[in-house]
């Protein structure tokens, strides 16, 4: 649930990588950070407790304000993939916003992916969120692996599959960057939706994703030339 | 509408994120450090942070003058709340007074959550004391400020910035490492808490399992207990009958049509015992077994219980002893005695083949106590079953149900009447070559009417 304050003029938008175990979500945001710069983002904080395995998660901040004076704030947070974290990625998923679900593009991962996908949508409906109205973004990870699936084979996943997939090789920072982009232009739209970002904070698509990426190194990324003057 | 936000999205105050005073110390041991006064405030102007570094003197004798007083307060409260950008970089204000501060806000997130003060410190662009200050009083004292002033340190504008940067960093990093601590102290919070409602909530979904449980088992008791005692009634009159018409009440009958009633009578009875158990059981089961004590002749009791399985026995050739000796007068329940007694008299046959014995007898015990022994040299019990042998429908082995007969409630009945007369019943048994029961009552009962206790909770099909 995005949290506004309507005085302070101010959004606060929590975003969250789920995904199964070591399926790169950690290496997301740990891409991310390189690529941002440090005007726009916090320190990427990643509690990862060894003595108590209950308490496992990683996050970023990452702000803006906006033309007309409102201030953004996004959260992006990752998720323990580990079963034993059940309570830890529930409480992290309370009142997400949008969600970015990383799989592991490998053949052999394709059960537990399937797993937690559906561990995912449980968790959703637990916190009272609906992932047919919710952004959601697919990110196929460790497309430079050998028994990743083909194109083809993607191809008609896209064809079953409704939100958006894009693939990635988060180790060397590829694709990162535009699972992201796809993420904040679907939240963009939901939030803009639900309380017309554009009417009452005019603020554009153009200037919310400009705002963020404009701040990011988008050498070599799908992306460069795509972000849109401020 | 929404739910509460959780912690991971609230803003903190400053105050929550610093370890205060080992932050004060850090501010201390910084300030002496660079001889210049440091203040930290939150983002509502509270103080959190106060070190005074050589500008005591100085500020001191400005407070003596009325006017002085009043322009030093404003000065504090511009250096303390005016709004400054939301930027990481410092920002200077002047003191009336030649001095001079710079001042940078702490950023978190994009968020500014209070400001640092580094000052005064004089610039060392001031050559002498500046009109504003000079001119707050009539009487003022020039020579004797700048002797004052000399213990407030000098150092260029840039110097102070420079230094200031260096500090952010490390207000920075405490910041954050702070931010971190709360997290996982809050998350670690809300993990147990989530678990305990996990706990919560199984815990009642147990509850009201067992209630059901509960409420199932006496209906069942009571259905029983309702059942037994309607099949009861006719099977008394198919027995009586029976009997009438063996005595010759209906006519004369034929050698077949005599030995068919017999069957019709015997069948008949063991039903009837059956169903008494069963009743006996729904009724312990219920709490409903009331005592009715009495003067009993145990040494009779004893001998009567072997009479009753004597024929029994003898089709099977088993030998009975029954020397009670003479015993004392019991106060206690008979006919429930006497069914403990058939009930332990006849399993010992039951479970004696051919050529055993069965022996019957009774012991005084020191503590006005009574033990009633019935012995065999049957077939015995292995120790693992000996605790279960008295629960409900326990049977040691399933199949031995062919061969002997039998409910598996006997044992139940026997258990459950003793206690409730405040005895015990006690069995040593070696397999293959015999068993013993012993009843241990008290002589006399105690005048409160002896509570039921109740069955052991959960009966167990033979194995
Ligand atoms: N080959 C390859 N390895 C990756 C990729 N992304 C992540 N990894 C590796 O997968 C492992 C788990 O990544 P991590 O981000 O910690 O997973 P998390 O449990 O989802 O946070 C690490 O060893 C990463 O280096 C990728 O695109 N390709
Ligand atoms: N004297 C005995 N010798 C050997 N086994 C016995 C003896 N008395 C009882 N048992 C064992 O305990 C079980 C339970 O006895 P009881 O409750 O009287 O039920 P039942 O005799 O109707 O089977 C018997 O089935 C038998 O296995
Ligand atoms: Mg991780």
């Amino acid at each position: 649930m995005v949290q506004i304050n309507n005085d302070a003029r101010e959004l606060a938008i929590k975003v969250v990588y789920y995904g199964p175990a070591l399926s790169g979500k950690t290496t997301n945001l740990q891409a991310l950070y390189q690529k941002f710069s440090p005007e726009v983002r916090g320190r990427l904080m990643t509690l990862d407790t060894k003595d108590d395995r209950t308490l496992f998660f990683d996050m970023m901040p990452v702000f803006f304000k906006t033309e007309a004076g409102v201030k953004v704030k996004l959260r992006l947070f990752t998720v323990p993939g580990q079963v034993i974290h059940e309570s830890t990625r529930r409480i992290v998923l309370q009142g997400t916003d949008a969600v970015i679900f990383v799989a592991d593009s490998r053949r052999s991962e394709a059960a537990a992916t399937l797993a937690y996908w559906n561990n995912m949508l449980k968790n959703l409906e637990a916190n009272g969120l609906d992932y047919r109205t919710l952004p959601l973004v697919i990110q196929l990870n460790k497309r430079d692996l050998p028994d990743a699936r083909s194109e083809e084979e993607l191809g008609d996943l896209r064809k079953v599959i409704r939100p958006p997939m894009v693939p990635a090789v988060a180790v060397r920072g590829e694709g990162v960057a535009e699972t992201l982009w796809a993420l904040l232009s679907l939240t963009y739209r939901s939030l803009d939706r639900t309380m017309r970002l554009g009417e009452r904070w005019k603020i554009t698509e153009r200037e919310f994703l400009a705002r963020v990426f404009d701040h990011v190194d988008l050498k070599g990324t799908r992306l460069q030339g795509e972000a849109p003057p401020k | 509408m929404s739910p509460a936000p959780s912690f991971l999205q609230q803003k903190l105050p400053l105050a929550d994120l610093l370890d205060l005073k080992a932050f004060s110390e850090v501010c201390q041991s910084f300030a002496e450090l660079y001889r210049v006064g440091l203040k930290v405030f939150d983002e509502s102007g509270n103080k959190l942070v106060d070190v005074k570094v050589g500008n005591a003197d100085f500020c001191g004798y400005i407070w003596t003058k009325a006017a002085g007083r009043e322009q030093c307060v404003a000065t504090v409260g511009r250096v303390k709340s005016e709004p400054v950008d939301e930027l990481a970089r410092p920002v200077a204000f002047q003191c009336f007074s030649g001095c001079r501060y710079v001042v940078q806000p702490v950023l978190h997130e994009g968020d500014s959550i209070g400001r640092v003060v580094f000052g005064p410190f004089v610039p060392d662009d001031l050559k002498e004391l500046p009109a504003t200050l000079t001119g707050i009083a009539p009487d003022f004292d020039a020579t004797q400020a700048g002797a004052y002033l000399q213990k407030i340190r000098r150092v260029p504008q840039e110097t102070a910035e420079k230094i200031l940067k260096h500090f952010m960093d490390l207000v920075d990093v405490l910041v954050f490492t702070g931010h971190k601590s709360v997290i996982a102290a809050r998350l670690h919070i809300e993990a147990v808490q989530e678990s305990y409602r996990e706990l919560e909530e199984k815990n009642r979904l147990l509850e009201e399992s067992y209630q059901k449980l509960k409420a199932l088992d006496r209906l069942k008791s009571n259905f029983i207990a309702t059942m037994s005692h309607e099949l009861r009634t006719p099977l008394t009159s198919v027995i009586g009958y029976s009997e009438m018409m063996l005595e010759g009440l209906g006519g004369t009958l034929s050698d077949e049509q005599r030995e068919y009633l017999g069957i019709i009578m015997e069948k008949g009875e063991s039903l009837l015992h059956l169903i008494t158990s069963i009743l006996d059981v729904s009724k312990i089961e219920a709490g409903r077994v009331r005592l009715v004590l009495g003067d009993v002749d145990v040494a009779q009791l004893l001998r009567d219980a072997a009479a009753t399985v004597l024929p029994a026995a003898r089709k099977k050739r088993v030998q009975v002893t029954c020397e009670p000796g003479t015993l004392p007068r019991l106060h206690a329940d008979r006919e429930k005695l006497r069914q403990c007694l058939i009930n332990l008299a006849s399993n010992a046959v039951k479970f004696t083949g051919t050529g055993g014995s069965v022996t019957i007898g009774a012991e005084l015990l020191p503590g006005e106590k009574l033990a009633l022994r019935i012995s065999d040299t049957g077939i015995g019990i292995a120790p693992e079953h000996l605790t279960r042998i008295f629960d409900v429908f326990y049977q040691v082995d399933g199949s031995t149900t062919r061969e002997y007969g039998g409910s598996g409630l006997g044992l139940a009945v026997v258990k459950s009447f003793v206690e409730a007369h405040g005895g015990e019943v006690k069995v040593t048994s070696t397999p293959g070559r015999g068993s013993t029961f012993g009843l241990l009552l008290p002589i006399r009962q105690r005048p409160e009417p002896a509570l039921t206790p109740s069955l052991p909770l959960h009966p167990v099909a033979p194995a």
